[in-house]
C-alpha cells in the first residue's frame, strides 16, 4: 500500500490539487467562503512590491516621455541640448505635479458631492489574467473598505469591490463579464444592465426592442442595484443593434472610465446612503 | 528542494510582472503556465505540484472573482505534463514552443470548462476562443527564452553551495 502511494506520489498529488481545487471553486461559487486565510497574506506580502513596481513603471514612463521629447531638439548644440534635456525633465516634472494636482482637486471637489463618507485610494496592479478585468487598490478593511462598495471616479464609475484584504482590496471592474450594474439610459430612462463581454465589449444587457436607444446616449446608474449611488456616468451607447429573432437589443458601450489609465478613485459605501449624487458640472458627469 | 524553493520565488516574481509591468501589452503573457512546464518536466516532485497549486491560488487572489479557477487549471496541466513527460525529449526550442502551446490549449480549456461550471457564459465563447488562442500563442513565443533562463538558474542552483539547504 505505501510503496503504491510512493510509486504514484506525484500523480495522487495533483489530483489531490485538482479536486481541492475544485472544492475551493464550488465553496467560493455557493459563498460559502466567508474568510480567506491565504488570500490577504498574499495581498499584504504582495502590496510593497507592487507598489515599488508601480513607482518604477510611473518613472520609467516619465524617462521615456522625456527621451521623445528631447528628441525633437536634436538639431541644436550639445550645451543647448544639455540645458534643453535638463528643462523638459523639469518642465514634466512640473507638468506631471500640475496634472495630479487637477486630477486630486476634481477628485476632492467630486467627493465633496458625494454624500456618504468615500476613501480615496490609489490603482497599485492589475489582473494578472487575460480572462477577468480587474485591480488592486492600496487601501484595505483597515481604511474602512469593504466588499461591496462601489468604486468611482469623477469621470464615472470604475467597479466594485469583491475582496478586501487588511492594507488592499480587489475591485472586479465594469469591463468585466461577471460586473453587471443597474443603468438606465438619461434621454429615455430605459432601463438595462451594463456588464463586461469577452465578445463584445462592454454591453447594455436585457433592453427591450421596442426601446428607442441611439448611439451616443448616455447612460447612467439607476441607484437600484443598491451598490452604486443614483446619477453617476457609466459609459455611451457606441452601437446598437436589432437581430430578427428575439427579446432584447444589442448594445455595445463605450465606457466613461478608461481603468488604463486612472490612477487614483474613490471608495464609496452606497448602501449607507442610497442618495442620488449631485456631481458637479464637467466631462462625464451630469 | 533549493531547486523547488527557486521556481516558487520566480513564480512569485512572474506574479508581480503580470500585474504591473506586463499588464501594458494587449495580452498579459502567462508566464505561470511557462513555469508550470519547465517544472513538471525537469523537477516533477510533489512540492513541485504544492507549489504549483500555491501559484494558481495566488493568481487567483488577484484576478479572478471566484477563488481556485487557477489553481485547478495549473493542477491539471502539471498533471498532463508529467504524464506525458517520459514521452518528450526538449531537444530544441521549437519542441519546448510546442509543449507550452499544447499545455496552455489544456489550460484554456479548463478554464472554460470551470467558466462554464460556476459564472456566466453569456457573450463569452467568441472571445473565450481568441484568448485561449493568443495566450497559447504568446506563451509559446515566449517558452524558449523562458526555458533558456530557467535552465541557466537551475544550473547555478545545483552548482551553489546554499547552508541548511
Amino acid at each position: 500500500m505505501l510503496a503504491f502511494f510512493r510509486k504514484y506520489q506525484i500523480p495522487l498529488s495533483c489530483c489531490f490539487c485538482v479536486l481541492l481545487s475544485l472544492y475551493i471553486l464550488t465553496a467560493a461559487a455557493r459563498g460559502q467562503i466567508k474568510k480567506d486565510p491565504i488570500g490577504p497574506l498574499f495581498l499584504w506580502l504582495m502590496r510593497p512590491l507592487q507598489i515599488v513596481a508601480h513607482s518604477t513603471t510611473s518613472w520609467i514612463k516619465d524617462i521615456q516621455q522625456s527621451y521623445f521629447t528631447v528628441a525633437g531638439y536634436k538639431a541644436e548644440n550639445e550645451r543647448l541640448r544639455k540645458r534643453i534635456v535638463q528643462l523638459e525633465v523639469e518642465r514634466n516634472r512640473f507638468l506631471e505635479a500640475d496634472a495630479t494636482n487637477q486630477r486630486l482637486q476634481k477628485l476632492l471637489d467630486f467627493r465633496s458631492h458625494l454624500p456618504s463618507r468615500s476613501i480615496t485610494a490609489s490603482i497599485i496592479g492589475n489582473s494578472a489574467s487575460n480572462w477577468f478585468q480587474s485591480c488592486l487598490i492600496d487601501k484595505g478593511s483597515a481604511d474602512g473598505v469593504r466588499k461591496g462598495m462601489s468604486v468611482v471616479t469623477p469621470l464615472g464609475v470604475v467597479g466594485r469591490v469583491v475582496d478586501a484584504a487588511a492594507r488592499s482590496a480587489k475591485v472586479l471592474l465594469l469591463t468585466d463579464p461577471n460586473s453587471g450594474i443597474d443603468v438606465m439610459v438619461q434621454r429615455t430612462r430605459a432601463r438595462g444592465i451594463v456588464s463586461g463581454s469577452l465578445e463584445n465589449g462592454t454591453v447594455m444587457k436585457y433592453v427591450k426592442r421596442t426601446e428607442d436607444i441611439q448611439v451616443g446616449d448616455r447612460l447612467l446608474t439607476s441607484g437600484l442595484d443598491g451598490v452604486f449611488l443614483k446619477g453617476l456616468m457609466v459609459g455611451t451607447v457606441n452601437k446598437v443593434r436589432k437581430q430578427s429573432v428575439g427579446l432584447f437589443q444589442v448594445i455595445e458601450v463605450m465606457p466613461a472610465v478608461s481603468p488604463a489609465q486612472t490612477e487614483v478613485v474613490l471608495v464609496v459605501n452606497a448602501q449607507r446612503s442610497a442618495a442620488k449624487v449631485t456631481a458637479p458640472s464637467g466631462p462625464g458627469l451630469r | 528542494m533549493k531547486l523547488s524553493l527557486l521556481l516558487f520565488a520566480v513564480g512569485l516574481l512572474m506574479i508581480l510582472l503580470q500585474t504591473t509591468f506586463l499588464h501594458f501589452f494587449p495580452v498579459v503573457p502567462d508566464l505561470i503556465l511557462v513555469l508550470c512546464v519547465y517544472w513538471g518536466l525537469h523537477h516533477p516532485t510533489v512540492g513541485a505540484v504544492l507549489g504549483l497549486f500555491v501559484l494558481g491560488y495566488s493568481v487567483d487572489v488577484v484576478s479572478s472573482p471566484i477563488l481556485g479557477i487557477n489553481a485547478f487549471a495549473m493542477s491539471l496541466v502539471f498533471l498532463a505534463v508529467y504524464l506525458s513527460s517520459r514521452s518528450i525529449w526538449l531537444h530544441s526550442p521549437l519542441v519546448s514552443a510546442v509543449v507550452v502551446l499544447l499545455a496552455s490549449l489544456i489550460k484554456g480549456c479548463a478554464l472554460v470548462l470551470v467558466w462554464a461550471l460556476f459564472l456566466s457564459t453569456e457573450g463569452f465563447w467568441m472571445g473565450a476562443i481568441r484568448y485561449i488562442l493568443l495566450e497559447a500563442l504568446v506563451a509559446a513565443l515566449l517558452a524558449p527564452v523562458v526555458f533558456a533562463l530557467l535552465r541557466r538558474g537551475q544550473a547555478y542552483v545545483e552548482k551553489a553551495h546554499i547552508p541548511g539547504l
